[in-house]
């Protein structure tokens, strides 16, 4: 069994063609500008759209718990919460939903099975992400062989934050790779996603090594990691890692408002100021270290 | 009598004039009609009012009065050429415009005659002196037009009027249903007025004894006469305005025109122009005489490309200069407009006359027609995208990649035409309903989504339309509507009494054939009327079969004769079934008459209503769910199973709904899938509004798994994208990708909307109208409309972007 929290079908930026996106719960990492921050924790979640509620009070019945408050941009007592359902099964409104569902890997397969025509037509497949889908790197040792079975392309994007070991076993088992490689300056790495990057850039490594479908990605968070010195180290690292691109990820604050909604504590991350060129200025940069970036979208 | 009272007379103004040049010309013409006011010409109306109140008139014949009105009209209208056009003809006396047919629905129609020029849905200008002109003809025409003569008795009479005034079971068409056609314009161009005439001429000699098939002769004749007469005025006007002109280039322009129109239509045409300007002439001469509603040239890019052919080889003809002409074409489709009242425009919707153009497809053979004149079109409808006309592909499996890749590229970037065609599935169903395999293949879509042989079938495609939702509540309620007394429909089992799904099934299929037969007693009376008091020389004379037989198109002349049923609100009915079986007999949440409570109360608890929308719903890859819709197609056909109408053809079945699932929403009690009444049914063949909740993969799944042969009058599957998900090459890519597996695996038709990216914006301010907008970004998830206001406009502006 593994906790996803959402299944999307028909992406098309997550990979070649068209894809199934599977978004695993859970995360090793706090990045700062998360856009799924109901991703980081491995357990389930109500979250709470305060938008659509019409204070109704449906859910104060349901609880069982009593953690329903009747505050106005809360709904639930986080501390009385066990996130077991009850109050989102009877929201008329779709305000309060219950994030991640158990999946065992058959269920799975048979839902992204429904879509091979499809993968099969424009060279798609399924894509795994999150969270950190190599959180529940048992669960994928179930779950991909059965994919290869059904002849379906696998892309994982990762953090690349893991015991390498965990890697190397799924290897054989996905046809593609997108790896993060967020700042390369340890500490500062460390101040924005939570955790150093040494096991991460030293997974890469590894990864460049044995697998020969490995492509770079970077979020460009302007003002963070779009300094010349963090795009010069990373095209030195690519570089030695045998790498000659990257796609680079436009910054966007969507993941922002979703915090409150999970009445997470986390510090709100506001960019204010971003320059209009960014992205463009990122790319000519690489370009100008021998690094073939891509803007992707 | 000068009949046109707008003051522009047909002389161009030389200033104007020499700005039109060359390079800009389809620009301009484009322009001048997308800024023209549309509006009301009353010429059609008062000329035919002239014939028949001429006592001279009245004891003929029935077939040559309608010739003979249609002449007249054609011979007497005001006609203008318009700076810069090299395609020729106006429709009507205003530069886009509509006519009224008095004979037909026209008096319904001129119920608004006051209120055009105010109403708030497609105002239509006309002036007073106008107004009370057409007044003046109403009382002649109150006792003779044709809904009158339908029935003998009064009740019938006053009982059909008024059920089609409020239209809430069926709406019948058959009056609209005769110019459902694809006329043979390949024949037109061939042999010229002169050169069919002279075929009826032939026929009328050898049937001397049958008076009704010497009358058909004679007014086949008359009107062929009509029609070389009509482009014989054009070609005087433009040599009379040749001669005025100051602009030497324009003049020369006016000189070919003038040429072009002397010999066609009386002669067949002898190039691409000739041919085009003959197809143009002969539309608006059929839109005249039978009424303006999906008169189809069709497949054009197959019957005029040997003329296209022929000149490009002789040097004649540029592709450049193929490509004007087929853009002055196309654009001059988009000067006719239909004149409908506040009621037809509910039903019907915007300015649309579903005049199809279609492309691609294949010869009579099979082997595959695409050709470079298919490409011109489809780069015309791209510049283009007017209101007019409907522009549709046809795709095979051996379609060229090149075509076929062009055709998703324009639809990525958001022209919404083509819609797109399956040959491999409507070939088949065009067979198995009796056409000849070479004349299935020369198939072409007519009026919304309808496909029909070319020139060779009357199939009346929009006879009717039905509102099968409505029949679910009459059987929730022993056929009467929810909170009424009055019985409308049969006396089915109460609720309180249905034990079983079984029983909930029996209940709707009795209602369903019920209504059925209700709906087809009125249709026939009206086919017959339309036999007796208005039948169609001129699209008669167009449609193989007629002149073999003898016979009009209206009495079954053609060589193959149908009559389209459509079946509106499917996917409701599927979901309320749905809805039904795990509600009550599988969970057992509700029984019967707690659901037929709440339905009669509007669903106004949130609580129950929110439950029954949470339940399976077709278009979300559920089989069961799906199992249903697909059930209610069953029933639908098999109400029309071994009927057949009055001209001797089958009745076949059509999923599609104008916009009358917008209509019927509003009178159709709240359903067990958890719409309430005002809310919109399903529109066409498409999940009902916001219920596809895993996207257009899952979408496409649950469409294959229909049987599309049982809609053997068309589907329309309308599906929407916004532009920053597939406007992009990646995304282009996607788009085709999953719309070629849906047509491989058995998807007859798809309408793609990629929606402009300013709906974003409309979407964050109007989230109803676009529930399931998708969002798509790497590694991101979320619905558009799961987005907070802040999050939205970061999208936007993000989008705006270009990101």
């Amino acid at each position: 069994m593994a906790i996803l929290f959402d299944i999307q079908r028909f992406c098309i930026h997550d990979g070649p063609g068209v894809r199934t996106t599977l978004f695993f719960k859970g995360c090793p990492l706090r990045c700062r500008w998360c856009q799924n921050p109901e991703s980081q924790s491995t357990g389930p979640q109500i979250a709470f759209y305060q938008e659509k509620c019409i204070e109704c009070f449906e859910c104060l019945e349901a609880c069982s718990r009593a953690a329903i408050l009747s505050l106005a941009d809360q709904r639930i007592d986080r501390d009385l919460c066990n996130a077991c359902g009850d109050c989102a099964r009877v929201c008329n409104q779709d305000a309060l939903r219950l994030v991640g569902k158990d999946w065992t890997a058959l269920d799975l397969l048979e839902d992204i099975v429904a879509d091979r025509d499809f993968f099969l037509d424009s060279g798609g497949g399924i894509t795994l992400s999150g969270g950190e889908p190599l959180m529940h790197w048992e669960f994928l040792g179930e779950f991909l062989p059965l994919v290869r079975a059904e002849g379906i392309h696998a892309t994982l994007e990762t953090s690349g934050m893991a015991g390498y070991a965990v890697l190397k076993d799924l290897l054989p088992l996905v046809d593609l790779i997108y790896f993060d490689l967020k700042l390369m300056d340890s500490r500062a790495h460390a101040r924005f996603t939570g955790v150093p990057n040494t096991r991460i850039l030293e997974n890469f490594s590894g990864l460049a090594r044995d697998f020969p479908k490995l492509q770079a990605r970077m979020p460009v968070i302007p003002g963070v990691n779009d300094s010349d010195q963090n795009i010069a180290q990373t095209a030195a690292f690519l570089r030695r890692a045998n790498k000659t691109s990257i796609h680079l990820l436009p910054y966007h604050n969507l993941g922002q408002a979703k915090i409150p909604r999970l009445g997470s504590e986390a510090e709100p991350f506001e960019i204010s100021g971003i320059p209009d060129h960014y992205l463009t200025q990122t790319r000519e940069a690489f370009e100008r270290k021998d690094i073939h970036a891509i803007i992707y979208d | 009598m000068p009949l046109s009272t707008t003051k522009k007379q047909a002389g161009p103004d030389a200033r104007k004039l020499s700005l039109v040049k060359e390079k800009d010309r389809v620009a301009r013409l484009r322009e001048s009609v997308q800024k023209a006011a549309p509006g009301i010409c009353p010429e059609r109306a008062l000329l035919w009012t002239e014939y028949f109140k001429d006592k001279a008139n009245r004891h003929k014949h029935i077939y040559v009065q309608m010739a003979e009105a249609l002449a007249h009209v054609q011979k007497k209208r005001s006609i203008s050429i318009h700076p810069g056009e090299l395609i020729v003809g106006n429709y009507t006396s205003r530069r886009v415009g509509g006519i009224l047919f008095p004979e037909l629905h026209g008096l319904v129609v001129m119920q608004d005659l006051l209120k055009f020029r105010d109403r708030e849905v497609n105002p239509l200008e006309i002036s007073a002196e106008d107004q009370a002109r057409l007044l003046f003809i109403v009382p002649f025409w109150i006792s003779r037009m044709l809904p009158v003569k339908v029935y003998k008795s009064w009740l019938e009479t006053f009982s059909m009027i008024l059920n089609q005034l409020m239209g809430h079971y069926y709406v019948i068409n058959e009056s609209a249903g005769i110019s459902h056609v694809a006329p043979d314009y390949e024949t037109l161009c061939r042999l010229g007025t002169d050169g069919i005439a002279a075929r009826a001429a032939k026929l009328q000699k050898e049937n001397l004894m049958d008076a009704d098939k010497w009358f058909f002769y004679e007014s086949v004749k008359i009107a062929a006469e009509g029609l070389a007469v009509f482009g014989e005025r054009y070609a005087r006007l433009a040599r009379d305005l040749a001669v005025s002109e100051m602009d030497r280039d324009r003049a020369l322009e006016l000189k070919a025109i003038a040429k072009v129109c002397s010999t066609i239509p009386r002669k067949g045409a002898a190039s691409f122009r000739e041919a085009l300007q003959c197809c143009y002439f002969a539309q608006i001469a059929i839109n005249n005489e039978s009424l303006d509603n999906s008169v189809c040239p069709g497949r054009m890019d197959h019957y005029l490309y040997p003329y296209y052919e022929k000149d490009v080889k002789s040097g004649a003809l540029t592709r450049d200069k193929a490509k004007e002409l087929v853009s002055a074409f196309s654009i001059k489709m988009a000067e006719i407009v239909p004149v409908f009242n506040e009621f037809i425009t509910r039903v019907h919707g915007g300015l649309f006359n579903g005049q199809i153009v279609n492309v691609g497809g294949t010869h009579p053979n099979g082997k595959d027609s695409t050709n470079e004149l298919s490409m011109i079109f489809l780069e015309v409808m791209d510049e283009l995208r007017m209101r007019q006309p409907n522009y549709t592909a046809r795709i095979h499996k051996s379609s060229p990649k090149k075509y076929v890749d062009r055709i998703y590229e324009i639809l990525s970037k958001g022209a919404n035409s083509p819609s797109l065609y399956n040959d491999e599935v409507i070939v088949p169903i065009l067979k198995k309903n009796g056409v000849k395999i070479g004349d299935a293949r020369n198939y072409t879509p007519v009026g919304c989504v309808e496909p029909v042989s070319q020139g060779k079938s009357f199939s009346s495609t929009d006879a009717a339309l039905m509102n099968v939702p409505i029949m679910l509540e009459l059987a929730l309620n022993q056929g009467r509507r929810l909170g009424r007394m009055a019985r409308v429909g049969a006396r089915t089992k109460p609720v309180s009494q249905m034990k079983s799904m079984e029983d909930v099934l029996e209940a709707f299929e009795i209602q369903m054939h019920y209504g059925m037969n209700r709906l087809l007693k009125d249709l026939k009376a009206i086919e017959r009327a339309n036999a007796a008091h208005h039948p169609t020389p001129l699209t008669s004379m167009l449609l193989d079969g007629c002149l073999d037989n003898g016979v009009c198109s209206t009495r079954g002349g053609a060589r193959y004769n149908f009559s389209g049923i459509q079946c509106v609100g499917l996917v409701d009915v599927g979901d309320s079934l749905a809805a039904i079986q795990q509600s009550v007999f599988e969970e057992k949440k509700l029984n019967m008459e707690d659901l037929a409570a709440l339905l009669k109360d509007n669903l106004a608890d949130s609580k129950w209503r929110h439950y029954l929308r949470g339940l399976p719903k077709f278009g979300n890859d559920d089989p069961q769910a799906d199992a249903w819709t697909a059930y209610v197609l069953d029933v639908f056909k098999a109400t029309l199973e071994g009927k057949q109408n009055t001209r001797g053809g089958k009745y076949t079945t059509g999923i599609y709904s104008v916009t009358l699932h917008e209509y019927w929403g509003n009178v159709t009690a709240a359903l067990p899938n958890g719409r309430r009444m005002g809310e919109s049914l399903s529109g066409g063949m498409a999940p009902s509004n916001g219920q596809d909740r895993k996207g257009p993969t899952a979408v496409l799944n649950s469409m294959n798994r229909m049987d599309f042969s049982k809609a053997d009058n068309g589907i329309n599957f309308n599906i929407k994208f916004d532009a920053n998900t597939v406007g992009t090459p990646t995304g282009c890519m996607a788009l085709q990708s999953i719309f070629s597996t849906y047509f491989k695996r058995g998807g007859m038709q798809a309408q793609i909307n990629v929606l402009d990216p300013a709906v974003l914006m409309e979407a964050r301010d109007n989230p109803e109208a676009y529930p399931n907008l998708l969002v798509r970004i790497s590694g991101y998830s979320a619905y558009f409309n799961d987005l907070t206001p802040q999050m939205k406009e970061e999208l936007i502006r993000r989008t705006s972007m270009g990101l």
